[in-house]
């Protein structure tokens, strides 16, 4: 038997395992490992080789699902727009505007009812309406930043 | 696309906490093993581990559901590995991303073999793992991924981003590695 025929056998057994033969060059293969101690010897070695690779065990570190899951869950709630309030956060600032809006007119004329009635500068009617505008909206930004704060604080740590 | 992976694709979209538990739960032998035979290092497949899932649920909206849900999952742990090997510096990881290039291969001092070694509850199934220490991580890689895992050529191919040659000559060259390394354990 020449070198050509073990080199061939070696070749087709790597395919074998790797890709798959054609139904000629296995039976060529089954032939030639019936005849052959040397090359069936050499395909036991690697069929024990992959035996081994399939079976290593592998020990899960403990509790290590149930940590993962609770530090996904951790994130999802952090990251939820919904889950972390400011999504309702932004509900409720819009629906402000918009009743600020609409009630505009409404609050001006309370204001200039203060102004007859307690005699009140002008001014400060007007510094009053600036305020009655602007103070809620800044309340809800500071809110919204803060809330980033802490999440991004709370990503760094975990 | 089957009705499995798109009912998986949808519930990733959504962010579902429960179908990320149950995945979670399915896949963490898989998931972790595949991390250990990359990394070598118990303490960073661990981290690795949690990384992984996070950045599922993060990026589930990018899991299209035309592919296998692990081939998506082993490539997001791989490309942290890749990721963490360049933070860290990590010997073991080096040429992951570059598997062709002519470096030698330095297997991991003793200290690190021990520290995988402590997993392997079986004696006879030592050879095997010490043995897996010492041939390159792309090899252990593509061997995990074909013969533990059973994937696909093509799925290997996705996993790792080359091309199916690449695949199939790791596989040949991984196969030749391990048996030698074996044998040279064994004599």
């Amino acid at each position: 038997m020449n070198d050509n025929l073990h080199e061939r056998a070696q070749r087709h057994l790597a395919e074998s395992i790797v890709e798959g033969l054609r139904p000629a060059d296995e039976a060529w293969l089954r032939e030639h490992l019936a005849v052959c101690p040397a090359c069936a010897r050499e395909a036991a070695a690697t069929q024990n080789v992959l035996h081994a690779l399939r079976s290593v065990p592998v020990s899960l570190p403990r509790d290590l699902a149930a940590r993962t899951q609770l530090r996904v869950r951790l994130r999802a709630q952090q990251t939820s727009p919904a889950a972390n309030g400011s999504f309702w956060l932004w509900v409720v600032t819009a629906a402000s505007w918009l009743l600020g809006v609409f009630s505009a007119p409404l609050v001006w004329r309370g204001f200039a009812w203060l102004g007859a009635n307690f005699g009140l500068p002008k001014l400060a009617l007007e510094f009053g309406f600036v305020l009655w505008w602007t103070v809620p909206p800044l309340l809800a930004a500071a809110i919204i930043l803060h809330q980033k704060a802490l999440t991004a604080e709370w990503s760094n740590k975990h | 696309m089957t009705d499995d992976t798109q009912a998986l694709a949808i519930g990733l979209r959504q962010r579902d906490p429960d179908l990320l538990d149950r995945l979670i739960e399915q896949y963490q032998q898989r998931l972790y093993r595949y991390l250990l035979f990359l990394t070598a290092n118990p303490s960073l497949a661990e981290d690795l581990f949690q990384e992984t899932w996070i950045r599922v649920l993060e990026r589930g909206s990018q899991y299209n559901g035309k592919s296998k849900f692990e081939s998506w999952l082993f490539a997001i742990a791989r490309n942290l590995v890749i990721d963490a090997s360049r933070r860290k510096k990590i010997s073991s990881l080096e040429d992951l991303g570059d598997p062709e290039s002519n470096a030698p291969y330095d297997p991991p001092d003793e200290r690190t073999s021990s520290v995988l070694q402590m997993l392997v509850s079986r004696e006879n199934e030592q050879s095997v793992q010490l043995s897996l220490l010492k041939i390159p991580p792309y090899y252990r890689e593509v061997l995990l991924l074909r013969f533990n895992e059973e994937l696909a050529l093509e799925e290997i191919a996705a996993v790792t981003a080359t091309p199916i040659s690449t695949v199939k000559s790791r596989l040949y060259r991984g196969l030749a590695a391990l048996k030698t390394a074996m044998t040279e354990g064994a004599a």
